[in-house]
């Protein structure tokens, strides 16, 4: 399994995508979106440059996270996971090396924009506060990994990276990751409350003020985890049940 | 002997197409052996309803006496399918090595390498590799973990006739040191060249099993074609081996089972004869021929 794990980790690292999509979008994003207005007020319990840097950080781990779980389907296609089944190497293996991996591309989407964030704009906060956050933005995209693997397992690489896109903008712009919630319509705020992607950024602006999760927010996110998760065996189940 | 592969009376469909239909083959230990069989005639199917990947409709599958994904799971089988492959940013060496983590009792890399003939090519990644290469990185993954059964769907599909030879040779070493080899084909010289025992299916059934040549016989042999060179054709029906005989111009065909006997009778016999050709049945007749005797 360890071998396993090497062998799709270098390949990781070598698709050289996956740096322009978690790295340099989102600090682009960043540089962008913090530098045209104005962030000296404050919003979700810290400065609104400290919740920029959190939304950001967190939409830059859900598009890698999810481009990289839906990649699953051209694996798929190839034959690669047909070729795998047909090695001593336990499926649910397989996809448990896949979850994990995809989970830790949110990583350095999450350091390249906090360092981006603590140049531009001097975000500070306590040791602590940054452990805490990079680790509940990594762990918070369990959620995005599983529905990006639905993705993957179900769909052709034609329709699944861009429905993996769709799915990430919707999940991001609604979320509040990119734009304060409170500039929405009521309505509109209260559905942003009940996407994960709300739930995961509330996670970090909670972690940067110092706070655990909320009881709310960690029930909802638990919620759509679980969904997501019986989504994605469903679509492994019918990937794998072949002809 | 023990037994490496038992199919009993399994039958799948695909929608009202029965592609495999009570499919009875029981293979040993040592054995190497071809699955013969056109395009359509199932032989994907039994295969992947033998590596576990799919499941009977009817009748059971055993690798090994056990279940075909135990067998699988103990490192017991490895497999080059048809439509198996390799993900790119990945080397043939890196694959290779993850094979050899996977399975308990792996050969050594460099004799993999050397093997498969990709020595040459171990720090290639996977994704610029030629097709030949490719399907020969599929063998070498296959055999890495010096699996007891090797499991082949069409190995030389992609390959050109050198690749094909190489592929081949290393086929038999792999055989020579006793273990069973599985391979199917839709080329009768490759399952005559290179297996001990030859299973003819066609429509899902096995049609005909024995040796190439006792193949070869059942599917009315060879043809021993020549110019009549002015000669009459009297007597030719009654040459030793020969079951039939066409005529199309000056020109003699003999449908025979034992073409070197025919052969020798014709040169014995003192007639002149001139561009003399034995050739060997084309698989179709040889196909039309088990599939009618069926039916």
């Amino acid at each position: 399994m360890l071998a396993f794990f090497t062998f799709e980790l270098r390949r990781l690292v070598r698709e050289p995508r996956l740096f322009i999509f978690t790295i340099f979008m989102p600090v682009v994003s960043y540089v962008v979106f913090t530098g045209v207005g104005d962030v000296s007020g404050r919003t979700e319990g810290v400065s609104l440059a400290t919740a920029m840097t959190v939304g950001v950080a967190g939409y830059g781990a859900m598009i890698g996270v999810l481009s990289v779980g839906g990649g699953v389907s051209s694996e798929r296609v190839s034959g690669w996971l047909r070729q795998l089944r047909l090695t001593p190497l336990p499926p649910i293996q397989v996809v448990a090396v896949k979850g994990l991996l995809t989970t830790l591309v949110a990583i350095p989407s999450v350091l390249a924009v906090i360092v981006t964030g603590r140049i531009q704009h001097h975000v500070t906060m306590p040791i602590g506060h940054w452990v805490a956050l990079v680790l509940v933005l990594w762990l918070g995209t369990v959620p995005f990994a599983l529905l990006g693997l639905a993705v993957g397992y179900s769909l052709p690489p034609q329709i699944a990276q861009p429905a993996s896109f769709i799915t990430f903008f919707t999940l991001s712009i609604l979320g509040g990751l990119l734009i304060p919630v409170e500039v929405f319509p009521r309505w509109l705020q209260h559905l942003s409350q009940a996407l994960p992607s709300n739930r995961y950024a509330e996670l970090g602006w909670r972690a940067a003020a110092g706070h655990l999760p909320s009881a709310m927010g960690g029930t909802i996110l638990a919620a759509w985890t679980v969904l997501f998760a019986l989504l994605a065996a469903v679509a492994y189940r019918r990937s794998t049940a072949t002809r | 002997m023990t037994e490496a592969v038992r199919l009993s009376d399994v039958s799948k469909s695909f929608g009202p197409v029965r592609a495999v239909d009570g499919l009875d083959l029981t293979i040993s230990a040592g054995e190497t052996v071809a699955l013969l069989g056109p395009n359509g005639a199932g032989k994907s199917t039994a295969i992947g309803m033998m590596l576990g990947l799919s499941r009977p409709e009817r009748g059971t599958v055993e690798l090994f006496g056990t279940a075909p994904d135990r067998a699988v799971r103990a490192g017991k089988v490895g497999a080059m399918l048809q439509d198996s492959g390799f993900v790119p940013n990945a080397t043939v060496r890196e694959l290779i090595e993850l094979a050899r983590a996977l399975y308990p009792m792996p050969l050594p890399t460099g004799q993999i390498l050397h093997t498969a003939g990709l020595t040459g090519v171990a720090d290639r990644r996977l994704d610029k590799l030629s097709g030949g290469e490719a399907q020969r990185t599929r063998f070498a993954f296959a055999l890495a973990g010096d699996p007891r059964l090797l499991v082949l769907d069409e190995p030389t599909a992609a390959m050109d006739v050198a690749t094909r030879q190489s592929f081949w040779a290393a086929m038999r070493r792999y055989s020579a040191a006793g273990h069973t080899v599985l391979f199917a084909t839709h080329y009768l010289e490759e399952a005559d060249d290179f297996a001990d025992r030859v299973v003819v299916i066609a429509r899902g059934r096995v049609v005909a099993d024995g040796s190439g040549a006792q193949i070869r016989n059942l599917t009315g042999g060879r043809t021993v074609a020549f110019d009549l060179n002015g000669e009459n054709t009297a007597g030719l029906d009654r040459l030793p081996g020969v079951r039939t005989v066409e005529i199309r111009g000056e020109r003699a065909s003999l449908r025979s089972d034992d073409s070197d006997a025919t052969v020798a009778a014709i040169v014995h016999s003192g007639r002149s004869f001139r561009n003399l050709e034995v050739s060997g049945a084309g698989l179709q007749d040889a196909f039309l021929a088990l599939t009618a005797s069926e039916a």
